[in-house]
């Protein structure tokens, strides 16, 4: 009552098919899936779309689907969902970690994982775990699919690769057995729970010939998601030595470019960063050892 | 526009604005006063409703949303054993102070315990985060949940 | 009547052999109706009964910190079709003052604005869409003016302003002169001196601001309000409507908290509410958003401590010399008040001999200081206690040794001189809660372990404090309650106090009527938070029970004086030897010959003995000299003690609190429930204030995270243990029963006890709150400062 949202038109759309068809034909509008980010911008009046375009009863886009080398997930999937499902946990652990310390219930139970990406906040806390997994996103128009790697479906605060008329349909995450053995995830907020990222960091290990390879991604540090590239180069054929590790968690810098906000100072979630991955990486190194 | 949900069990239609939250629908236009507004944006969860049975902040949902869904507020649980339990609980643990949160509270510890997703306190500790209490420090509601645990 | 002498009435029940009621587990009248969503709060009574006939009030806020208004422009807004009032401050009929200590604050900003989010004016419209619109299109002219911010710099200057006729930024000074501090410092053999910094915190009751007035057809009006003093909203609306205080009727419904914010803000809620129905002659309702809510009440206050303190070599302070600077912000408020309790208690509750205490109150172009949970104390409790730890350090004693050979007991002198002749249980709270908390071998297996351990370090740290119960120095407070007992047997008690969540009318003052009368808690019902009750004065300052549940008991005792002679007579036994239990009134050596209660009213009523009384009780109170804060500074100290234990992340700065051991020394614990409950919340409220809650400015003094997004409080998952309070039933001949309060006391020396705690894990020196991860590492020289 006291926070007006903006006037706007509202559709339903009943199949993706209809979706496509009706974003194609209202123009400016918003897709709402589950809300709970969308709701807040209006409020804030960070967007005035003439339609909010309701998909997310699309059933057809709520899956999780173990698929051998991957895993595929509809982009309309609750991350309530997502935290329960037994796949997402024995095969993508880092995203089952990351949702887990995500919001709150009542978000989860509402809110999507093609929204959490969508949004496209520097903040969004399944990023870092679709990235260390090289989450291809799969969108459709009425053009057609498009797949795109979200490294850079993402392409700064807001922004994505999504054009007018096209809609995140599927997350198809590539799974392996190093990722789903060799992980640690990170994150720091201002409280115990239901917080936003001041950093968030996930990190993994894949091995290829027998040798680790090490991803590593954060949020919150930079305008958008990023993977650490540098420390992933500096890690290459290496092995998880304290020196390694120290050196690598110092790298992280070449990687970020945070900022400072009412949540924290850039110069601390430089150091964060900095501690957190030297954290992470000595988990690793420790189960890499057993 | 016309809007059909079933609410405590009942269907009602209502005729909302498209850019109506759930909130208000349910607290101008229904008259549930025990769905509170707090912070209207997500954070604070007096406006907590279990949605399909699962909870979510009224004030994040458009209206038009819960079409064909199910919306329950504790107005709804009169009479249900398990609700009943837990209201008692928290009574007789002392975890009702201003009382402003308290049915948040209870559609939250309700459907946690419904899921089987409440086994132990640390449980209901993490399904709690979303509800926010500036009276109690949270201990007494937990109490209160170990003893209907036990 | 000397029997109905409330000074003999409160000796008579001060102690007993037994309570049936008092001190048991308690079920509080009010939970199960909260629980079940049942009790209604103002909005719902908006929502239920008047909504489509209320006018809704926007507020217009200033967006300028410090600027002069030129001209309001109504006539767009009036425009809106539905917009029926756009009130400014020359539509007040009465007088535009409502400053609560000092008259410096306009209900409606007139001449100049003072505060980014101060109240311009009020648009009242049939509905929230139409009071929005129109609100946007009242057009202040205003000419910007300069501004400061911080209170330093406002303090050094008279260029700027923020009060013309002030003459300077000062709005208050307290001072304390006590022996020759200049010779206390000469005897000392160790002296330490630090500079503390405060933050602003916000109150965050989950409930914001709101209130509905509805006038009637005979010029009066009737307000639904939230508040914490029915008569003093009663009053400031009654001023700005210019009408007689009788005309105006304000009722508190259960308040969603109010933390001492409730108190200031809730008299201009009602004003506003009040004002509108008054000009339009239709109900209007007021509420406000979140960050309206966070935007305009006022808060706790930042402050700068500078202390010195010194002590012999054989544990004994010998002399402090301390500056206490308030930001103010741009309107006085309480503020001499928070200050005057800030400078009595910059001592701690210890002996000094010497002592030199300079307070300011100074006004900057911020919102504005207001009562907060603790009302000045917390701050300078942290800074006396973190200099204890200091100087016991330096002294070579252990914390908890070093604060036994200074502390208050019964005959000690306060710092304002005041001897305390009674209910002085400190020393012993603080005993039993070392020795709970296993005080002495923490200590020392903390200092092994981080030692031992590069990363993680564990800290226990200790925090006493002190709170004068009642109003300070002479200000006169009194207690007051009605009490009637109808023809059924059953009794209604009328009081001003409110239920904010503390339980007091619904919880403690049941409790006293039950045990004096002897009948069933169900039989009893206290009518609360009304003007048409006798002024109880606020619920505030912890009173609810203490001070506002003595016009209970006294009124309670004075119907039992008249039935215990009535059933003297009927039974034929001396009045004193009547027990009153349980719906029976029956001579102590003989249970079996009894009157029933109900029999006993019928009776009374058959026999015309009046069944309604007036619980008036003045405190009684000292002198006090204001210009060297020397005298009676309150009637009485509650005490508590708190135990914190840390654990600290050196590299991540993050500091975690474990463990909280409280033991109070607050009198007579009348309802266990409902004390743990205030504990255990105060615990929670002390834990954000310490560790993350800060409101953040902007370089116009506006609030730059006024929504729960980025004000964060705590969650469930961020307490720590709360062990049972440990209780020292220090009674106090003058509090109901003998209780002092509570409602305040573990958030004021909590901040300290952390604070300690991380100090003794680190190794450093904390002087600033909050203790948020970066200030951490900046201790541990891993961030600049």
């Amino acid at each position: 009552m006291f926070y007006k949202l903006p006037s706007f038109e509202y559709f339903k759309a009943r199949s993706v098919g209809e979706a496509l068809e009706l974003a194609g034909k209202i123009g400016d509008y918003r897709f709402l899936a589950g809300g709970t980010d969308l709701l807040v911008d209006l409020k804030i009046g960070r967007y005035k779309p003439r339609a909010i375009l309701d998909i997310g009863g699309l059933r057809e886009l709520s899956y999780i689907i173990n698929d051998g080398s991957r895993v595929r997930i509809g982009a309309l999937t609750r991350l309530e969902d997502i935290l329960r499902s037994s796949v997402v946990r024995e095969r993508l652990p880092l995203l089952h970690e990351a949702v887990y310390h995500m919001a709150s219930w009542q978000i989860r139970s509402v809110a999507t994982i093609g929204g959490n990406i969508g949004n496209a906040s520097p903040a969004a806390d399944t990023a870092p775990p679709l990235l260390v997994h090289d989450a291809i996103v799969k969108t459709r128009s009425v053009r057609g699919e498009r797949a795109v790697r979200l490294e850079e479906f993402i392409q700064g605060p807001r922004r994505t690769l999504l054009e007018p008329g096209e809609m995140i349909v599927e997350f198809e995450v590539p799974a392996s057995p190093g990722l789903e053995e060799y992980w640690a995830y990170r994150k720091f907020g201002r409280r115990s729970a239901f917080t936003l990222s001041v950093v968030g960091l996930a990190v993994g290990a894949e091995f290829l010939e027998g040798s680790p390879v090490f991803k590593v991604s954060l949020n919150s540090v930079a305008p958008k998601p990023v993977r650490a590239r540098s420390v992933e180069e500096y890690l290459k054929g290496k092995t998880l030595t304290d020196s390694v590790i120290e050196t690598a968690s110092k790298i992280v810098q070449q990687d970020i470019s945070p900022i400072t906000d009412v949540r924290a100072t850039a110069e601390y979630r430089r150091h964060l960063a900095t501690v957190l991955l030297k954290d992470a990486l000595k988990e690793i190194a420790g189960r890499l050892r057993r | 526009m016309k809007v059909s949900f079933k609410l405590n069990g009942r269907p009602v239609e209502v005729d909302v604005e498209p850019n109506e939250i759930l909130l208000d629908t349910l607290r101008l236009k229904l008259g549930v006063t025990s769905v509170k507004r707090g912070c209207e944006r997500g954070e604070c969860g007096v406006c907590t409703v279990l949605l399909d049975g699962e909870p979510a902040y009224s004030c994040l949902l458009l209206t038009a949303q819960v079409e064909g869904r199910e919306v329950v507020t504790v107005e709804g649980l009169r009479g249900d054993e398990l609700a009943e339990k837990i209201a008692r609980s928290l009574v007789e643990q002392g975890a009702v102070q201003c009382g402003f949160c308290t049915p948040g509270f209870i559609l939250t510890i309700y459907a946690g315990l419904k899921k089987g997703l409440i086994k132990n306190v640390e449980d209901a500790k993490k399904l709690i985060e979303g509800n926010l209490c500036r009276c109690t420090g949270y201990l007494k509601i937990l109490k209160a949940v170990e003893k209907l645990l036990a | 009547m000397a029997l109905e002498d409330p000074f003999s009435i409160l000796e008579k029940y001060l102690s007993a052999e037994e309570y049936v009621v008092v001190g048991r587990e308690f079920t509080r009248v009010d939970a199960l109706d909260k629980a079940l969503g049942r009790a209604l709060f103002t909005e719902d009574y908006f929502i239920r009964y008047l909504q489509g006939n209320a006018l809704f009030i926007k507020q217009v806020l200033s967006p300028h910190p410090h600027a002069l208004i030129k001209a309001i422009h109504v006539d767009e807004a009036m425009g809106v079709a539905g917009v029926k009032a756009v009130v400014t401050h020359r539509d007040i009929p009465g007088v535009n003052q409502v400053g609560y200590a000092l008259p410096d604050q306009p209900l409606l900003a007139e001449r100049k604005v003072r505060y980014v989010g101060e109240v311009v004016a009020l648009v009242a419209a049939e509905s929230w869409e139409k009071a929005v619109e129109a609100s946007q299109l009242v057009k202040v002219d205003y000419e910007p003016l300069p501004y400061v911010l911080d209170p330093l710099e406002a303090m050094s200057r008279t260029d700027i302003l923020v009060h013309d006729e002030a003459g300077s930024n000062i709005a208050f000074k307290t001072r304390v002169r006590k022996g020759d501090v200049e010779k206390g410092f000469a005897e000392a053999d160790v002296v330490v001196e630090n500079e503390y910094r405060t933050h602003h915190q916000d109150h965050v009751y989950l409930e914001t601001e709101a209130a509905l007035a509805i006038p009637d057809s005979e010029g009066r009006i009737t307000i639904i309000g939230a508040a914490q003093h029915p008569h003093l909203a009663r009053d400031i609306a009654a001023r700005v409507l210019g009408v007689p205080a009788g005309r105006v009727k304000v009722v508190v419904p259960y308040l969603g908290g109010g933390f001492g914010g409730k108190d200031d803000e809730g008299p201009l809620t009602i004003s506003k509410a009040a004002l509108v129905a008054y000009l339009t002659g239709r109900p209007a309702f007021i509420v406000y958003s979140r960050e309206e809510s966070i935007r305009i009440h006022p808060k706790r206050e930042a402050t700068i401590i500078r202390y010195k303190s010194g002590a012999r070599r054989d544990g004994k302070l010998t002399a402090i010399d301390v500056t206490i600077i308030h930001d103010t912000g741009a309107y006085a408020n309480r503020a001499p008040f928070i200050l005057w309790r800030a400078t009595m208690h910059a001592s701690g509750p210890y002996e000094v001999p010497n002592a030199r205490v300079d307070g300011y109150a100074v006004y900057t172009n911020k919102v504005y200081q207001g009562s907060f949970r603790g009302f000045g104390n917390p701050s300078i409790q942290f800074a006396v206690e973190r200099q204890m730890d200091q100087l016991a350090e330096k002294l070579g004693l252990d914390p908890v040794e070093f604060r036994l050979m200074n502390i208050l007991r019964p005959g000690s002198r306060t710092l304002t001189n005041q001897e305390l002749d009674h209910s002085v249980g400190v020393g012993e709270a603080l005993k039993k809660v070392a020795e709970r908390s296993n005080w002495i071998s923490k200590r020392r297996e903390f200092d092994a372990f981080n030692k031992a351990e590069k990363r993680f370090k564990k800290g226990i740290g200790v925090g006493v404090a002190w709170h004068g119960i009642s109003t300070s120095r002479g200000v006169p407070d009194w207690s007051n309650a009605v009490l009637k007992v109808e023809k059924d047997g059953s009794v209604v008690v009328f009081t001003g106090i409110v239920e904010m969540g503390q339980g007091s009318p619904t919880s403690s003052h049941v409790q006293i009527v039950s045990e004096i009368l002897g009948v069933p808690p169900e039989m009893v019902r206290v009518v609360f938070g009304t003007s048409d009750a006798p002024d109880t004065g606020a619920t505030h300052a912890s009173r609810g029970t203490g001070i506002g549940g003595i016009g209970v008991e006294v009124a309670a005792g004075k119907i039992r004086e008249r039935l215990a002679r009535l059933a003297g007579d009927l039974l034929g036994v001396e009045p004193d030897k009547l027990v009153f239990r349980e719906g029976r009134v029956y001579p102590r050596d003989n249970p079996e010959r009894y009157i029933r209660w109900v029999d006993l009213v019928r009776e009374a009523y058959a026999r015309g003995v009046e069944l309604s009384a007036t619980g008036y009780f003045f405190l009684p109170k000292g002198k006090f000299d204001d210009t060297t804060g020397q005298g009676f500074a309150y009637p009485a100290f509650s005490y508590i003690v708190v135990v914190s234990e840390v654990e600290v992340d050196t590299e991540t700065g993050v500091v975690r609190v474990t463990r909280v051991w409280p033991a109070l020394a607050s009198g007579r614990i009348i309802s266990p429930l409902q004390v743990e409950g205030q504990v255990e919340g105060a615990v929670a409220q002390g834990l954000g204030y310490t560790l993350f809650e800060k409101l953040v400015f902007d370089e116009r003094g506006g609030i730059v995270n006024a929504d729960l997004t980025d004000y964060v409080i705590p969650t469930a998952l961020d307490m720590p243990v709360v062990e049972k309070p440990i209780y020292v039933e220090d009674v106090y001949k003058y509090g109901a029963l003998g209780a002092k309060g509570v409602g305040e006391m573990a958030l004021i020396p909590l901040p300290a006890s952390i604070a300690n705690a991380v100090s003794h894990a680190l190794g450093v020196n904390v002087t600033r709150l909050p203790l948020t991860p970066e200030y951490i590492l900046q201790l541990e020289g891993v961030l600049r400062r």
